[in-house]
């Protein structure tokens, strides 16, 4: 009752326009308003938040012990001390780098030097206009060796297909700006107004002339031919040529300079060197000068939206890359607030996402207000169940398993082993976003019946049916295991059952110890960030 | 190793016009200096492509078996080939041929199961005889026994089966193959033959009642890629030396299905014991099947092999040795290999270059065929 | 709480929901495998397909339109057939014997003579790019027969080598309509309950699963825990016709019949998958890129494809079921009149051939012709459109009113500048 007091009082403020109040406190202000004084979920409790966070910001969830010294604190900020240790932590760069590979490459493949590429990135909290810049120019090679993997692996080809440009571009589009440009390859959209056939032409001129570095390197690279001229396009259904240069959606188009054959470049390419040259106008180079800046709302609108899905499940712009006129976002207002100060800010993506983080609308709960059958995903009043990574359910299977603990040998799981595996189960196939839980029966009958998986569930000297074995009292034995799978400790009747459970099979306690942790393991309430 | 510019020539068959054209020719050669190095001769251009070249006994006369049911000869004199009118009346492909020792009687084979024999020499030749139904089908082979009373022919319906000359009476039906059989031949000393099949088994038969004596396991010679319907290999040629002390069963060892990639290989076994002396290898892997090969006189083997797509491999080796001593690989796509009987002339029946793709763009309008130019080789006499 | 309750067998309703994955509707159907009367007259009615695809070409000439004794006919005689006056290769001895059953289209020309792209294009029926990913034939057939009340995945594939959820089939209908892919013949991986979780074990921690949803649920949104459900549902029921996929019960009189191959095995898979009432079943053979020694190959591997599908039509005919299924035999493309220096014959999209029976489709014609050497199409040309469209209507599906769906998007579900092959349909 007091937080919503209080949350009224701010937003009374915010209306007459004290800007000055901290980001979070603003957006919940426009949320709470926007609900026209529909009733919201209370705050998520210290267990949920707990499991929560460390999700978004370590890539797992937290050990029992872990767990333990969070829920005996009895710390009033514990929860933002607890966000701000996990904000400066050894795994905050690894868990963000997560997202972004989901989000950007969407399973089209994988690369350790792009990987550690994001992983340096968020690190450092490198601002995301020059981590777009360095993306989109493919580098340069020796500052930020992966970066080009977004492009190149995206100008593969397979056999005799060509390289899919369109695919590119669009992808560029929607990624970036959170436009996609699909149906206005060919024609204007036909059923968005905003999206014209001159846009995605003027984006498919800055990479068209990009290829597949040949380069005997395994870092990924790219090399770019001239552009010397615009092309040239009509829609199908019939009507005048038209022509484009390079030019960002929304923005003035790029003058070609006229260069004599044979003066393209500043330094000519030498393919015995491997060396692909320096081209006097590089549209790549003019790509990644004009599309991450301030005055592009697009750019703004679409790290702000995306980072927003990232942290409470859903965009403000929903689907991700359906930004115009005729979908707007749920909360205009918040969306418009969060670009802005996103960009005051200088990009600083460590404190947007600690913004977000601080809100009441991340931190509520998943469960609905009392009376509540269902609340539309875009108010916001609850926390929406997420969908978790392969890599966030690996991490967080092996965390809760403990086969963390066990001593390394060969055959015992670790992360970077058993990813690919995870990845194959539980990933999207390629292009496929990963926005929603959806379950598969794959994944299932991964869960179900693979080996390694059932074998985490053996005792295994440290791990946690290990734990429970040695635990005689049934009771303390859930407790632990409730703790260790689902971050929070039982409920009276979870107890009551699941220690009668185990009491009725005394003869054969390790495997109802494995049959009782499996359950947890393949709860809906493990395998979402709730 | 030397490069030696030369030229050849190319001559129709029917109109004697000459073509030049000028290439490189390598020649590998180890030291000390090969003493059989071949010169290359004429090529005669054909409109068709072959299976098989042999020359008469005679020497006099060259005959081969073409995809387009015909049988091509020509008359050998110093100036070069003249054409004689081609034998016709076989149906499928004929791959297949032998001369009779009588030096009188070609005997061939066609891929629908008919075997005809011609008096070669004349001009206008019908058949002398013809089986009809000699096989079900393919008829992949045919051999003529050194005292020219037997004929054996083997084929696509598994079987292999031994024929009077005399009369054209079947002796002996040979169905232990169980598999299709590609290769005859009959021992120099007249009494056995061998026979091959896809799978690489190779049987000794004793003539006079058609019982199996012996096997020899030639199974590097087939193929078969994991999850492929397609068998791949087989004994494409059995030769024997000229004393019947070696016996060489070619093909090759592929490794993939499809384009049919391998080594062409030969294996050789010492007849007396039945055991496998050597393993020739020719290429490196990517090539074909060694489709043709024979003995020269002085113990050295003698072959060609098809490519994958476009190259094609002439070599001489010799048993015991890693790599010939004598290697062109200036002709594409060799099928055959026929050996003048003084041993100075050879005569490969190859590809046109090109002979892949999909036979666009037309020329003038025709979708045009391939077809197996005659490259002539001179060997000195040692 | 009694958990000796909780360890009942899960209940054995049907789903009409979709498979493979994704969260979908909330029918659940109420016909059972108990009422066998019922479910055999539905599946009577059910149009199904079974589509046999050889991985590279099939020559033309060496099996549906033999040019015997002809510059580019290759060794191979002609054979006559059940009905007189069509002759194809010798090569197809009892193939011949089930003519009167089958269609064969000689004029072919389709547009990719390249693999790569080529498969795509000739499975998604090659229709105008839109930029859309279209469906393959499988998940196109899946998606508009839905998986009718077998209790099974629409769309099975019986394959080669290695097996799984290939959902990238579906192109922009989504995973769920993705092909089941059956490698080797083999059940779908982790399909079978691991060794060391006995019968009763899995009984209690499914039981468990559910009771920690339930109480997880209470006071939430409920389409996670839904979603979750229904696909242990689905594992459930694919794991109750586990025995569908042991193809080590096949029974040894058919075995002999379909052939010792591995393909002759995978038919036989497939014919229990359509007995099972399944959707589409798509068998594959592999090694038909015949570039080198290409009628040694043909020679060697259409016996094996002979023997098993004139079983299965055979079969499919003595069943009554070729009034509802639909069989395509084919490949991506035919292979070059000319023959190379290695034997071969190369890709030759201009002029090929392939066959079909069944559920619509004209028995016991010849369709379309090429000229006396077999290079190009004499007459009308016919496209991989062409066929979508003919067979769509086989199936009595319209293909010039029925759209995708594409969120939102109306899609042809075939080439709209093409339509059905007249002389091909019953």
């Amino acid at each position: 009752m007091r937080i919503v007091i209080s949350i009224c009082g701010i937003w009374l403020f915010a209306q007459a326009g004290l800007a000055q109040e901290s980001l979070h406190r603003q957006v919940d202000a426009l949320i709470l308003a926007n609900a026209k004084g529909k009733t919201f979920s209370g705050s998520a409790d210290d267990a949920e938040y707990l499991r929560r966070v460390y999700l978004d910001f370590a890539g797992r969830i937290p050990s029992a012990t872990e767990a333990r010294r969070f829920l005996d604190s009895k710390e009033v900020d514990r929860r933002t001390k607890l966000l701000d240790a996990l904000l400066a932590g050894p795994e905050y760069a690894a868990s963000m780098e997560g997202h972004f590979h989901v989000m950007l490459m969407e399973r089209l493949g994988d690369h350790a030097d792009w990987k550690k590429y994001l992983q340096r990135s968020f690190a450092d909290n490198k601002p995301w206009d020059e981590l777009v810049r360095e993306i989109l120019a493919a580098g340069p090679q020796e500052k930020a060796p992966g970066a080009a993997f977004f492009l190149s692996k995206r100008l593969e080809n397979y056999g005799a297909n060509p390289v899919d440009y369109p695919a590119l571009t669009r992808d560029i589009g929607r990624l970036f700006l959170g436009k996609d440009f699909r149906c206005a390859q060919c024609h204007d959209h036909l059923t968005i107004k905003d999206y014209k056939q001159h846009d995605f032409q003027g984006l498919f001129v800055f990479v068209k002339n990009v290829s597949l570095s040949t380069a005997k390197t395994t870092t990924p690279g790219v090399t770019e031919k001239p552009t010397t001229a615009k092309i040239e396009f009509s829609s199908v259904f019939g009507g005048d040529k038209v022509q484009t240069g390079p030019r960002v959606p929304g923005l003035k188009e790029i003058a070609i300079p006229t260069l004599k054959k044979g003066e393209e470049y500043v330094e000519k390419p030498d393919v015995k060197q491997q060396k692909p040259g320096v081209l006097k106008f590089s549209t790549l180079a003019a790509l990644s000068e004009q599309l991450p800046t301030p005055a592009n709302q697009a750019f703004n609108r679409n790290i702000v939206n995306r980072l927003w899905f990232v942290l409470m499940g859903r965009g403000l712009v929903h689907p991700l890359d359906l930004d115009h006129g005729d979908n707007p976002p749920s909360h205009p207002e918040v969306l418009d607030l969060l670009a802005k100060e996103f960009v005051a800010h200088k990009y600083d993506i460590k404190w947007l996402v600690r913004e977000l983080a601080l809100t009441q609308t991340y931190q509520r709960s998943s469960q609905l207000p009392p009376l509540v059958k269902n609340a539309k995903p875009e108010e916001f009043r609850t926390a929406l169940e997420r969908r978790m990574s392969a890599e966030q359910l690996l991490r967080s299977m092996l965390q809760a398993t403990g086969m963390t603990e066990v001593k390394a040998a060969k055959g015992v799981p670790t992360f970077d082993t058993m990813s690919p595996t995870f990845v194959k189960a539980f990933a999207s196939e390629p292009r496929e976003p990963e926005e929603e839980f959806s379950p598969t029966l794959k994944a299932t009958l991964f869960l179900l019946n693979d080996k390694s998986v059932l074998s985490w569930l053996e005792a295994q000297p440290g791990n946690l049916l290990d734990r429970l074995g040695r635990e005689i009292d049934n009771r303390k034995a859930v407790e632990e295991l409730y703790l260790s799978v689902l971050t929070r400790l039982p409920g009276i009747d979870e107890a009551a059952d699941a220690v009668r459970y185990l009491d009725e099979r005394k003869g054969r306690r390790p495997v109802a110890l494995r049959n009782l942790a499996w359950a947890l393991f393949a709860s809906t309430e493990f395998c979402v960030n709730h | 190793m030397k490069d030696e510019k030369m030229q050849s020539f190319i001559l129709h068959p029917s109109s004697l016009i000459l073509f030049f054209k000028v290439g490189t020719m390598t020649a590998q050669a180890q030291a000390p200096a090969n003493r059989f190095e071949p010169r290359q001769g004429p090529t005669v251009n054909l409109d068709c492509q072959l299976g098989t070249v042999r020359y008469s006994p005679c020497g006099r006369f060259l005959a081969a078996g073409a995809y387009d049911a015909t049988v091509r000869r020509w008359e050998v004199t110093d100036a070069g080939f003249t054409a004689m009118p081609s034998l016709t009346g076989h149906r499928g492909w004929v791959q297949a041929l032998a001369f009779h020792p009588d030096r009188r009687r070609l005997f061939t084979a066609d891929s629908w199961g008919e075997v005809r024999s011609w008096t070669y020499a004349e001009r206008q030749a019908p058949p002398v005889r013809t089986m009809a139904a000699a096989h079900d089908g393919w008829i992949r082979d045919l051999a003529i026994s050194p005292d020219g009373r037997l004929l054996a022919t083997c084929g696509r319906d598994q079987k292999v089966r031994l024929w009077s000359i005399e009369d054209g009476r079947k002796l002996h039906e040979l169905t232990e193959h169980n598999d299709d059989v590609f290769s005859v031949a009959f021992h120099p000393d007249g009494r056995s033959l061998v026979s091959g099949d896809l799978h690489g088994n190779v049987k000794q038969w004793d003539v006079a009642n058609g019982r199996k004596m012996r096997e020899f396991a030639c199974r590097p010679l087939f193929f078969n890629a994991a999850n492929f319907e397609q068998n791949v290999g087989g004994v494409r040629r059995l030769v024997f030396d000229a004393q019947g002390r070696t016996l060489a069963c070619a093909g090759s060892r592929a490794r993939t299905g499809g384009n049919v990639q391998g080594h062409p290989t030969a294996l050789l076994f010492d007849w007396a014991s039945g055991q496998l002396r050597h393993t020739l290898v020719v290429g490196d892997g990517a090539d074909g099947y060694m489709y043709d090969v024979a003995f020269h006189a002085t113990g050295f083997l003698m072959g060609v092999t098809s490519g994958n797509p476009g190259t094609g491999k002439f070599f001489f080796i010799r048993p015991g040795e890693q790599t010939p001593f004598f290697l062109s690989t200036r002709m594409t796509n060799c099928q055959s290999l026929a050996v003048h009987p003084n041993g100075t002339r050879l005569v490969v029946a190859a590809t046109n270059a090109g002979s892949n793709g999909n036979g666009r763009p037309l020329r003038n309008g025709v979708y045009a065929a391939n077809m197996s130019p005659l490259h002539v080789w001179d060997l000195p006499a040692s | 709480m009694n958990f000796k309750k909780l360890c009942t067998p899960l209940d054995h309703r049907i789903s009409r929901r979709q498979w493979l994955g994704g969260v979908a509707g909330t029918t659940a159907g109420a016909l059972g495998l108990c009422q066998p009367g019922l479910a055999q007259e539905l599946r009577r009615r059910r149009k199904q397909v079974l589509f046999v695809w050889l991985e590279g070409g099939l020559s033309q000439l060496e099996s549906w339109d033999p040019k015997p004794n002809t510059l580019f006919g290759g060794p191979f005689r002609a054979i006559p057939t059940t009905v007189p006056g069509i002759h194809i290769s010798e090569l197809w001895p009892r193939t011949a014997q089930q003519m009167r059953h089958l269609a064969v289209i000689r004029s072919l020309h389709t547009q990719d003579n390249n693999h790569s792209s080529g498969v795509g294009r000739i499975q998604r029926g090659d229709p105008a790019n839109r930029g859309v990913t279209y469906p393959y034939f499988g998940s196109a057939v899946a998606n508009l027969l839905g998986p009718g009340e077998s209790g099974l995945p629409p769309y099975i594939w019986v394959k080669p080598g290695s097996g799984g959820f290939v959902t990238s089939d579906a192109g922009f209908l989504g995973p769920r309509y993705g092909a089941l892919a059956l490698g080797g013949g083999r059940a779908p991986e982790n399909l079978l309950r691991a060794d060391s979780v006995s019968e009763e074990d899995d009984r209690e921690r499914l039981a468990l699963r559910q009771l920690a949803d339930r109480r997880y649920v209470q006071q939430r949104r409920t389409q996670g825990t839904e979603a979750n459900s229904y696909v242990y549902d689905m594992a459930a029921q694919l794991q109750r016709h586990a025995h569908l996929f042991n193809s080590t019960t096949l029974p040894a009189r058919d075995l002999e019949r379909y052939g010792p191959s591995e393909f002759g095995r995978h038919m036989l898979l497939g014919r229990r998958l359509l007995e099972a009432g399944v959707t589409f079943v798509k068998v594959d053979s592999h090694g038909w890129d015949t570039h080198g020694d290409n009628f040694n190959g043909h020679s060697n591997a259409v016996p094996k494809i002979d023997q098993a599908f004139s079983a299965m039509m055979q079969d499919l005919a003595d069943r009554s079921m070729l009034d509802n299924v639909l069989v395509v035999l084919m490949s991506e493309f035919g292979r070059t009149p000319r023959i190379n220096g290695h034997i071969g014959r190369d890709h030759w999209a201009e002029g090929w051939s392939l066959v079909m029976a069944g559920s619509g489709i004209r028995r016991g014609v010849v369709v379309g012709r090429t000229n006396a050497l077999g290079t190009f199409v004499e007459g009308d040309e016919h496209d991989i459109g062409h066929l979508f469209h003919t067979w769509f209507t086989a199936l009595g599906i319209n293909p010039s009113r029925t759209r995708y769906n594409n969120a939102g998007q109306p899609l042809p579900i075939a080439h709209e500048d093409m339509e059905p092959i007249r002389a091909l349909l019953a």
